[in-house]
This record gives structure tokens, C-alpha cells and sequence, in this order.
């Protein structure tokens, strides 16, 4: 926190130097551009950080800018601004909110599509602002709104601008350095895999999405007093991608990128829009070109970027304890399940079972539906029959975060983790998924968590304890067994690996090996093993189930399995 | 037949089957690259400012269609080689590439020729006796090119070896590949079909509306919302997705108005997306 203060004060002071330097016509126009800056914010919470890109941001600044500018027109000069310019400001960001739950929860991966949705509704919203004469204005706007009350002319202003910025940049920078500005991050990175964490990434994602309309929201909320008139452009399209373009030329991914995207690049533009008329061809140009080779825009030249921020912080810990077990035994029942895509029958009424903790495999030949049967337990394919009981309790097609939450913890064929983050980060992100409440993830003490668990899995794998190392230097056989450790955190009673030791060297299956019986009887768990490699399957084995063309071919121990005639039938013709 | 009734259901014939003649482009490219082409309203658009090049250098109005191929299809080969190849598979880089495109393009355009709307003069003025109605025979004319357009390419893609390959590029790449298909020059063609196809549009429209350099995005939200209410099956979801929304939105714009309109057609959108996300049509 100290160095936050820090930082604070240094912002402040140069915010407050700045009208003595540049002078009063420049801290005018100034003044804008931090508003617009504000609004650049959340662009750079959205795509710099959760990965998704808002085309209509805009809408959310007019929308702010109207409700402020009504009510300093209709209620100058009274106590009631005090509430309404605020509400100005969050109305916004509930409506982004709104639109995100309902966008997001339809989609998981819904890149486009949400980009695409919120650039049509902010057309919609300036052909409402545009034709609602009798509220807006129409095309000329509110026109003579009042200042707000006490800050006379425009050189006051720049502190209540300069103020909302400062006090905007520090309100984002402490998200960032929050868990959940880590997990905003690892969404970006992989969502699937911070699903099967345990977090509601549609609702994560929305609140993102909420925040960015805040900022929008403030900066239109100011906007109106500022400019004194409000027209149908501010929520218009090319605000919109004005803000995109400042976040990515600045940029995207950087705390400060936006601020000076917006701050340099806007008032640039506004300067030699008049003198160079090609002036926006070239930043288009340049648009492209940062976006797709410079992720760190502008800012990445001078300033590194932001995790490298994290990664001076000093290691400390904070011990957690080890969940409390509410079940004393795992049962596990597949009844009748099937799954089709298209006319291709996937699973057909595949059942089976256990209520004895122990080690499972799931063989059989590629394309008997293997990982087709982790996807429907875990409610990714949609089952057309059949039923998945958990603890004796129907859990057919819940989603991923839910079965996580019961204690259900996967790991994926492809070693899944976040490359962008440190090795500790990726630990924690499974920590957090455990045990966090959705209010913690605002605790900057959990970035400092440890189990039990872990500490002993660090003994076992001395690189885990490397946690300053960014994931994506690790080798593949390392991040198998990172992902593997991130899901032991995750302290799950039923574990589903998909062949955890695909690409790892003989000494490293052999750990894996070790560490997949010690956690099961560890963790009182029954792990399912999906695996090709019979020596490794005759290791691990507790029970075997043979799976051919979707249903259950035969099951029992690996003695009986490798003298059934029938499995042999499969397995003969070199399929392995 | 009451001749306001027959002009009403022209209107939304009309509506319908030039969408789907402006989606057409956008729904090739997705559909067989996968790529959402934002920048396929501009396309439409270059097609527009084509139709007045050739106005106002006192040429004939179809001279504006090789000129339009030349120039999207030129376009089209650059930005698939620059832009879209390096991105294939990675469809969130593309959205952006093809974002940052359209700026570039609205903003070349804008620099040409200005912000001001620019007419075209409509080629075949004065109406036709239909059933009763008198509809404007330019108009006409273009419902029958569209339903050429779209009939026509749904024909050569079942027919043709060349939709057979397309096919099979779709399904499997890589085993397209090793049966001797050229992947790449595949995805190119592809690309730049469906920007000349944009382009095409954008010049059948051009003396319908006003030109200008925005006027691209409500091409590609329109597409867009066919896309999501139809989905990618095919010549079925186009249709289902060019009428549901073609047809809303002239009905809705006629009883109320133009913002009615396209309130309900973006709420129907977003409704498909959250109720029905792969559209009314998909693709096993």
C-alpha cells in the first residue's frame, strides 16, 4: 500500500503543477481530455485487461453527460446536485452492468459478437439523442447548462477535472493490484480454465463492463458543466472509436497507456486535425499497427509494463487452512448418458460409476468418447439423455464454476494455465477459486495465500516454488504439472485429468504418477484418469473403464481388463 | 389487388432481398474463413463512391461494376495477404485488424472526397405498372439481380468442384491440403469474392441512398444481425435471417419509425443471442 500512497502523491502533485506550466488556455482544453481520459479508463479495463472490446463506449458518456446536464438545469443551484450528479455518473455504469449480464450470459466465448452489439446500441442511442426533440434537444443538444455551483470559469475546473482523473487512475490501479484485476487478466488469457476454478466469469465480465460505464459515466457526468452543451455526438459512433484508439495507441494493457493515449493523442488530433487533412488516415494507420504488433502501445516503450509492477513486491504468506470435507465418501454415478453433435452420436447411454474413493481410468481407442464424457459431466456438451449424479445429488448440465464449487476439479488434454502471470499468480487463481467469496477478491491479502496443500506440493515440484517466474517461460511438462498442482489447490473430492502425463519425460510421469495417488488418498478424492499409456494405466489403476464407440465396453481391474477378449477385439488393428 | 397493399409488400420484398445481397459478402467470408469481416460495410461503401466516380466522369452507371471489382478486388487481396492470412484463427485479432480497416477506409474516403453526401442519379427512372402498383423499375430491376446473385451462387456452390472444394476446406484443412487443394489460394479467393460482393452491393445502391463515409456501418450491423438471427446454415439462414430482419425492420420503420425500427431489430438480435446463440440455422 505505501507504494500506492506514493504514487499518489506524485500523480497529484503533477496534476496540480500542470495549469503553472502549460498555462490557462492549455489546462482548458486540457481539462476535456482528462474527462475523455476518465472514459479511455475503461476501455483499457475492458480489452487492456478482461479481454473483451466495447465499440460503443460513447453511449455510456452521453448518457452521463444528458442525466448531469438535466439536472443542472433543472435543479441549479439546489442541495439535490449533490445526489443527482453522482447518480449521473452510475446510472451509466448499472446500464453497462445490465447489458453485459444479458450479452455475456449467452455466450461464453462472445468476443465479436459483444463488440458488435455495443457498437449498434450506440447508434441506437444517438439516433434517440438525435430525435427525441422534446428531452434532448435534438441534433443542437442541451445547450446553456450551468457550471457546477461554487467553481467559477474554466481555470477551476482543470482541479475538478484533474481530481476526477487522479482520483480514477488510482481507483483502477488499486483494482489491478487486487486479485481481481489478476483475475481480470487471467479471463483475458484463458476463460475456460478460470471457469473450471470455481468464478462466475459471465458476472465477472459484466462487472468489468459495469466499471468501464462508470468511468464513462463520470466523465460524462463532467462533461456536461464543463462543455455547458451536450449534443447527440458524445454518444455517437465516433467518440466511441475515438476512445478505442487512444486506449490502444497509448496502451491498452498499461494503467497509464489510456490516460496518455487519450491525453496526447486527442488534443494532437484536435491541434492538426485543420492543418494536416490526412491526419486521420495516418492515425488509423497507426491504430492498426499497434494493434496487432504493439499491445503495449505507446507506453510500452517508456514505461514497463504493469505486471512487472507486481513482481516487486515482496513474498510473504498467509496460511489458509484446508477446507473442512462435507461428504466422508465420493460417489460418482453416469446413468444412460448421450450426447450427440449433429447426426454423430458421441456417447450413447454410457454409464458407470463408484462410490469407493480410488483411482479410475477411462480408456479406450481414440474416439471411443473419452473426453466427450468429461465435457458432458461437466456440463460443456449437453447431454440428450441421461444423468450425471455428484454426492447423490443430479448434476446434469450445471456449469462449470457450480460443479467446481461442489468440489469437482479438472484438468484439460492441453496443459491449461495463464502464461502471462507468475507461477504464484496461477497458483493463487486456484486458491482463490476454492475459498474466496466474491467480496475477498478485493483483499489484496490473498495475492500473500498458501494451503497446506501447496507447501506440500512445492516440496514435491521445487519449481512451483519459483514464484516470481512467469508462466510462460516454464517447459510443456512443466506447465502439466502446474496445471495439475492448480487443480490439487483447488482441494477437489473428485478430480478429472485428462491424460496428465501426455509430453512428459519418464522421470516427470513417474512424479506425476506419485503425486496423483499421494493427493487422491490426500484429499479423501476419487480421481478419473483418462490415459493411452497402458504401463502408465497399470501403475495408477485402482479400476478400469473400457470405453468403445460411447458406451461402457467392459470394466474391472487391470489384470481382467488386459485378458477380455472383447477389449482385445478393440485395441487389435493398432488403434492405441 | 389494392395497389398501396402490392407497393407495401414490394417495399418489403425489396428490403429483404437487398439485405440479403449486402450480407451475402460478409456471410461467404465468415462462414467459410471463419473471419468477421468488420470492415465489409466499407467495401460496400468503395462500391457506392464507385458508382459516382463513373456519374461524374460521364460514364455509363454499369461501367461502375468492373470498376468496382477491380478496385475491391484489388483491395481484397491486399488486406487478406496483410491483415487477415496471419490472423486466420485467431478471430478476436481479425475483429480488431478489420475494425482498425474500416477506420483507415471511412478515413480514406473522407479524405477524398469529403464528408458531404454525394447522389447518384438512378439509371432506369420512372416506374413500372405491377399488379396494380406502380413500383419505381429500378427497384425492380435490383430484386431481380439479387435473387440472380444469391440463386446463382447457391447453384455454382452445390454444382461446381470448386464449392466441393470449399466444402472440404471448411471441414478439414489440413486433409484438404494433402489432397492436393490449395488452401491458401482458396481462403484468398474466398476473401476477395466476398469483398467484391460488398463492393457490388454498395453499387447497386449507390442511387438509392445517400453516399457518404459512414455509411458502411449500417451495413455491417445489419449483416451482422441476419448473421446471429440466421446463423451460418447456409442459404436457409439467410434467408431466415435477411427476412426476420429485412422484414422487421421496413414493417416496424413504416408503422413507426426509423429508430422503432432499429430498436427492435438490435433487441431481436440480442435476444437470439442470449436465447438461441448459434441462430435459427446451423451447420453440424
Amino acid at each position: 500500500m505505501a507504494s500506492l500512497l506514493a504514487h499518489s502523491l506524485v500523480l497529484f502533485a503533477a496534476l496540480a503543477a500542470l495549469p503553472q506550466v502549460v498555462g490557462d488556455f492549455w489546462a482548458y482544453t486540457l481539462a476535456l481530455y482528462f474527462l475523455y481520459a476518465i472514459a479511455t479508463l475503461g476501455i483499457g479495463l475492458t480489452w487492456g485487461q478482461a479481454g473483451f472490446l466495447p465499440l460503443g463506449q460513447a453511449m455510456f458518456v452521453g448518457l452521463g453527460a444528458y442525466l448531469s446536464g438535466f439536472a443542472l438545469i433543472h435543479f441549479k443551484d439546489s442541495w439535490l446536485l449533490v445526489l443527482f450528479i453522482p447518480a449521473a455518473a452510475i446510472v451509466p455504469g448499472l446500464l453497462a452492468f445490465a447489458i453485459g449480464l444479458l450479452v455475456f450470459r449467452g455466450r461464453t466465448r462472445s468476443g465479436p459478437f459483444f463488440a458488435l452489439i455495443t457498437l449498434a446500441m450506440t447508434l441506437l442511442a444517438f439516433q434517440i439523442a438525435n430525435s427525441w426533440n422534446s428531452v434532448t434537444g435534438g441534433f443542437n443538444g442541451l445547450k446553456n447548462i450551468p457550471g457546477l455551483p461554487g467553481i467559477d470559469g474554466f481555470s477551476e475546473f482543470y482541479y475538478v477535472s484533474a481530481a476526477a482523473l487522479g482520483l480514477a487512475v488510482l481507483g483502477v490501479a488499486w483494482l489491478l493490484r487486487a486479485p481481481l484485476g489478476v483475475l481480470w487478466q487471467a479471463i483475458a488469457q484463458n476463460e475456460r480454465r478460470v471457469a473450471f476454478f470455481g468464478f462466475r466469469v459471465n458476472e465477472m465480465k459484466a462487472v468489468v463492463f459495469g466499471l468501464s460505464g462508470l468511468l464513462a459515466g463520470i466523465a460524462g457526468a463532467l462533461y456536461a458543466p464543463q462543455q455547458n452543451l451536450v449534443t447527440p455526438e458524445l454518444c455517437g459512433f465516433l467518440l466511441s472509436a475515438d476512445l478505442v484508439i487512444w486506449a490502444a495507441v497509448g496502451g491498452r494493457r498499461t494503467l497509464y497507456g489510456p490516460v496518455i493515449g487519450a491525453v496526447l493523442i486527442g488534443t494532437l488530433t484536435s491541434e492538426l486535425r485543420d492543418q494536416i487533412s490526412y491526419w486521420e488516415v495516418v492515425l488509423a494507420g497507426l491504430f492498426i499497427v499497434v494493434v496487432l504488433y504493439l499491445p503495449q502501445g505507446l507506453v510500452g516503450f517508456v514505461e514497463p509494463p504493469l505486471r512487472r509492477l507486481f513482481r516487486r513486491r515482496k513474498e510473504s504468506s498467509l496460511p489458509v487452512e484446508e477446507k473442512p470435507r462435507t461428504h466422508d465418501r465420493v460417489t460418482l454415478e453416469v446413468d444412460r448418458l448421450s450426447a450427440a453433435a449433429g447426426d454423430v452420436r458421441i456417447l450413447q447411454e454410457l454409464g458407470f460409476g463408484f462410490e469407493r474413493p480410488g483411482v479410475y481410468c477411462l480408456i479406450g481407442p481414440n474416439g471411443a468418447g473419452k473426453t466427450s464424457s468429461f465435457n458432458v459431466i461437466t456440463g460443456e456438451l449437453t447431454a440428450t439423455g441421461g444423468q450425471v449424479r455428484f454426492q447423490n445429488e443430479d448434476v446434469t448440465g450445471e456449469p462449470a464454476d457450480r460443479l467446481t464449487r461442489r468440489g469437482i476439479g479438472r484438468k484439460f488434454q492441453i496443459p491449461s494455465i495463464f502464461p502471462d502471470h507468475t507461477v504464484g499468480e496461477n497458483l493463487r487463481i486456484a486458491l482463490w477459486g476454492s475459498r474466496a467469496r466474491p467480496l475477498d477478491l478485493l483483499k489484496h491479502s490473498l495475492l500473500r495465500w498458501r494451503s497446506p496443500i501447496l507447501d506440500e506440493l512445492e516440496k514435491r515440484f521445487p519449481f512451483l516454488a519459483e514464484h516470481a517466474k512467469p508462466a510462460r517461460d516454464l517447459s510443456h511438462g512443466q506447465r502439466q504439472i502446474l496445471e495439475l498442482a492448480m487443480v490439487l489447490c483447488l482441494e477437489p473430492r473428485l478430480l478429472l485429468l485428462d491424460e496428465p502425463s501426455a509430453g512428459l519425460s519418464p522421470a516427470e510421469t513417474r512424479e506425476v504418477i506419485d503425486t496423483i495417488r499421494w493427493a487422491t488418498e490426500r484429499l479423501g478424492a476419487s480421481t478419473i484418469v483418462i490415459e493411452h499409456d497402458m504401463a502408465f494405466v497399470r501403475e495408477l489403476a485402482d479400476h478400469v473403464f473400457v470405453l468403445h464407440q460411447g458406451s461402457l465396453l467392459a470394466e474391472g481391474d487391470v489384470e481382467s481388463i488386459r485378458t477380455n477378449a472383447e477389449v482385445q477385439a478393440v485395441y487389435v488393428g493398432g488403434t492405441k | 389487388m389494392d395497389p398501396i397493399l402490392v407497393t407495401n409488400i414490394l417495399n418489403v420484398v425489396y428490403e429483404i432481398t437487398t439485405l440479403a445481397v449486402v450480407v451475402l459478402g460478409l456471410a461467404v467470408i465468415f462462414g467459410l474463413l471463419g473471419v468477421m469481416n468488420i470492415a465489409h460495410g466499407e467495401f460496400i461503401m468503395i462500391g457506392a463512391y464507385c458508382a459516382f466516380f463513373t456519374q461524374a466522369n460521364q460514364l455509363p452507371f454499369l461501367a461502375a461494376v468492373p470498376l468496382t471489382i477491380l478496385v475491391c478486388g484489388l483491395l481484397g487481396v491486399v488486406v487478406e495477404r496483410v491483415l487477415v492470412r496471419p490472423l486466420y484463427q485467431r478471430p478476436f485479432d481479425t475483429l480488431l485488424a478489420t475494425w482498425g480497416l474500416s477506420l483507415l477506409l471511412r478515413e480514406v474516403a473522407e479524405w477524398v472526397y469529403g464528408k458531404g453526401y454525394k447522389n447518384v442519379d438512378v439509371p432506369l427512372s420512372g416506374s413500372s405498372g405491377l399488379m396494380g402498383a406502380d413500383y419505381p423499375t429500378y427497384r425492380l430491376v435490383m430484386i431481380a439481380v439479387s435473387v440472380l446473385i444469391v440463386g446463382g451462387l447457391l447453384i455454382w456452390f452445390v454444382r461446381s468442384a470448386t464449392g466441393k472444394r470449399i466444402k472440404a476446406t471448411v471441414n478439414n484443412p489440413e486433409l484438404a491440403a494433402s489432397v492436393g487443394i490449395s488452401v491458401t489460394a482458396l481462403s484468398r479467393n474466398t476473401f476477395v469474392f466476398g469483398t467484391c460482393l460488398g463492393g457490388l452491393a454498395g453499387v447497386m445502391l449507390a442511387p438509392l441512398v445517400p453516399i457518404q463515409p459512414l455509411m458502411g456501418l449500417d451495413y455491417i450491423l445489419k449483416s451482422f444481425f441476419v448473421m446471429v438471427v440466421g446463423g451460418l446454415g447456409g442459404l436457409a439462414g439467410l434467408g431466415a435471417g435477411s427476412g426476420i430482419i429485412g422484414g422487421v425492420e421496413s414493417i416496424v420503420s413504416a408503422v413507426f419509425d426509423r429508430t422503432a425500427g432499429y430498436t427492435t431489430v438490435l433487441l431481436i438480435a440480442i435476444l437470439f443471442l442470449w436465447l438461441r446463440p448459434n441462430g435459427l440455422f446451423t451447420r453440424a
